[in-house]
């Protein structure tokens, strides 16, 4: 793949512009993303910050190639996903993108060791090499000691860690996080946030998270905050205290 | 047996020349009458009772079964004999246990202690007494009937006349010769209809399954069985999948297609449907077996019945995963986001 790059010279992992997208038709109609112009690059964790209803869900959901924008462009990972049709954008998400939700959204039937081997199942690896590769992450994840339990027999902590490591077994380029903190206590999120840094983040991917958590934009490297379907200022360095 | 019987439920008599022509087609071994006959004979509390009664070879007692306590088939050659039978049946063959209330002169003593007809009891068929000499172990009847066997003398005595008395000829065939190639060659030669015991049972089957509104009945228990089943295990695996559904959604946007999904549901039901085909003909066979052993009841598994039932299931299964699969495949992914 054939990353743009910015101005300083570092590979684009996403790059949107002019992106818009509205709910519903006529007087129902709802206009979520007015006009997004953002770049994340490959290497940074960008934050999304904003009130509720003020379009992050449906920027990363067109970034994660979940929603078809209306117009404007919308490049991920060297790849128009407005011209991809359905089936590979499904297969370029099972690819490429990895994803930590809010509520986890484990499989409740499957242990720590085959929810994360999803990804690569769907991917067709097969299920042996599929879940060898699952532990390892799992144990890089410091689960090594848990690989049977059921969801339900973990804390929430560990229930993410779990997640954060589905995220990560097929190596996908960009990792989409959705409010992965805010189910979890100061402490927990705090060591969360750590671990993504520490082992998620690398010079070749790049990670979005969307939070409300003033507590943990500390790990960011840029912030993107939004308002009212628009990003009103991206900052970064010292400039993500003013944000709390 | 005649041209025209297409069962044992339903027969008619041959003349008695029957058997002799019988005899000399070429391959016959040998070659003995039987008699069907209905007969009603009075119980000595004084009820009437129905039996099918069935008159074997003075000779041979060729078609007698196996008579329990050990007792010879040869009882039957005594004066007036007969071995009864319940023939799936429970409790009709019953006697006073005191002589006393056996032939009552006014009304029959029906409520009285009774004890199993034993040898030595006399019945009375048509005026004529019998005596019972045995009791047989032949297999239930179905529909179920007591049974009354005895010589092809004792029956023409105590039946009443008809021009013919002769129902089947029971033929062997010579060790050169198949059953079925000879019963070809007796229906050639004599014009009676000739079948092998194998090629005559599976008559009667079908004749049962075309005739008796037993089947019928049960067709129609099946039919609303599997109706129900369908609203059930369809309600069952919707309301399962739409559980579900934010799981799919997930494996959706971790890259599931449409074809995997479906996949899993198709899977999950086909599974389902194989574990309850296993279970229901699992339990089936054993509850015909228990009823067999136990009870006495005829119970006879059709090849056709897993065949049928297995793929009817799978129908019901496969219904039930389509109407299931519909959300699945309508779902969008970005439901998995805290914002939906």
């Amino acid at each position: 793949m054939e990353y743009a790059i910015d101005a300083a010279g570092s590979d684009i992992a996403v790059r949107c512009r002019g992106l818009t997208k509205t709910y519903g038709a006529g007087d129902a109609s709802v206009m979520a993303l007015r006009g997004i112009d953002l770049d994340v690059r490959c290497g940074e964790l960008l934050m999304v910050v904003g009130p509720s209803g003020c379009g992050k869900t449906t920027l990363i959901s067109v970034i994660a190639g979940i929603l078809n924008q209306d117009s404007g462009q919308c490049e991920v990972l060297g790849r128009d996903l407005k011209h991809m049709d359905q089936r590979e954008r499904t297969r370029f998400r099972g690819l490429s993108i990895g994803f930590v939700f809010q509520l986890f959204n484990l499989l409740p039937a499957l242990n720590a060791v085959e929810n994360v081997s999803v990804p690569l199942l769907i991917n067709g690896i097969a299920r042996k090499n599929a879940e060898a590769r699952a532990e390892e992450v799992l144990a890089a994840v410091n689960l090594g000691s848990r690989l049977d339990a059921l969801p339900g027999k973990l804390s929430g902590g560990q229930q993410q860690r779990v997640a954060i490591a589905r995220a990560l077994v097929h190596e996908p380029k960009l990792i989409v996080c959705d409010e992965p903190t805010s189910n979890l206590d100061h402490l927990t999120g705090r060591n969360m946030m750590e671990l993504l840094r520490d082992i998620a983040q690398s010079p070749d991917r790049a990670l979005i998270v969307v939070t409300h958590d003033p507590r943990i934009f500390e790990f960011a490297d840029r912030i993107a905050r939004m308002d009212d379907g628009r990003i009103v200022e991206v900052v970064g360095g010292n400039d993500k205290e003013g944000l709390q | 047996m005649d041209p025209a019987v297409e069962s044992t439920e339903l027969t008619i008599n041959i003349p008695d020349s029957a058997l002799a022509r019988v005899r000399s087609v070429d391959g016959v071994r040998s070659a003995t009458p039987l008699a069907l006959a209905t007969a009603d004979a009075r119980l000595p509390n004084g009820r009437f009772q129905s039996f099918q009664l069935i008159g074997v070879d003075d000779a041979t007692l060729f078609g007698l079964p196996p008579l329990q306590d050990g007792v010879s088939p040869t009882v039957l050659r005594t004066p007036d004999a007969v071995v009864v039978d319940p023939g799936g049946t429970d409790g009709k063959l019953e006697t006073p246990i005191s002589a006393a209330d056996q032939w009552p002169y006014r009304q029959p003593h029906l409520d009285v202690p009774t004890r199993e007809l034993a040898a030595g009891d006399q019945l009375l068929v048509n005026d004529h007494r019998v005596v019972v000499r045995g009791r047989g172990k032949a297999l239930p009847r179905y529909p179920p009937r007591p049974l009354m066997y005895t010589t092809l003398s004792n029956a023409s005595r105590t039946l009443l006349p008809e021009r013919h008395s002769l129902t089947f000829v029971l033929a062997r065939a010579a060790p050169s010769v198949t059953p079925r190639e000879l019963a070809k060659r007796i229906q050639a030669q004599t014009g009676l209809k000739a079948r092998s015991s194998d090629d005559f049972e599976a008559d009667t089957v079908n004749w049962f399954l075309i005739n008796s509104e037993d089947v019928g009945d049960i067709a129609s228990m099946i039919s609303i069985a599997m109706l129900v089943g369908f609203g059930v295990t369809g309600v069952m695996l919707y309301m399962f999948t739409t559980d579900s559904l934010k799981q799919y959604a997930v494996l959706k946007a971790m890259g599931a297609d449409s074809r995997l999904l479906l996949t899993m549901i198709f899977v999950q039901s086909g599974l389902c449907a194989l574990l309850g085909t296993g279970l229901g003909l699992g339990m089936c066979g054993i509850v015909g077996q228990i009823s067999i052993l136990e009870f006495d009841f005829p119970f006879r598994m059709m090849w056709f019945t897993p065949v049928v039932g297995g793929l009817m299931v799978m129908l019901v299964s496969i219904l039930a995963a389509a109407i299931s699969a519909r959300p699945v495949l309508k779902l969008a992914p970005g439901v998995v986001f805290a914002g939906r």
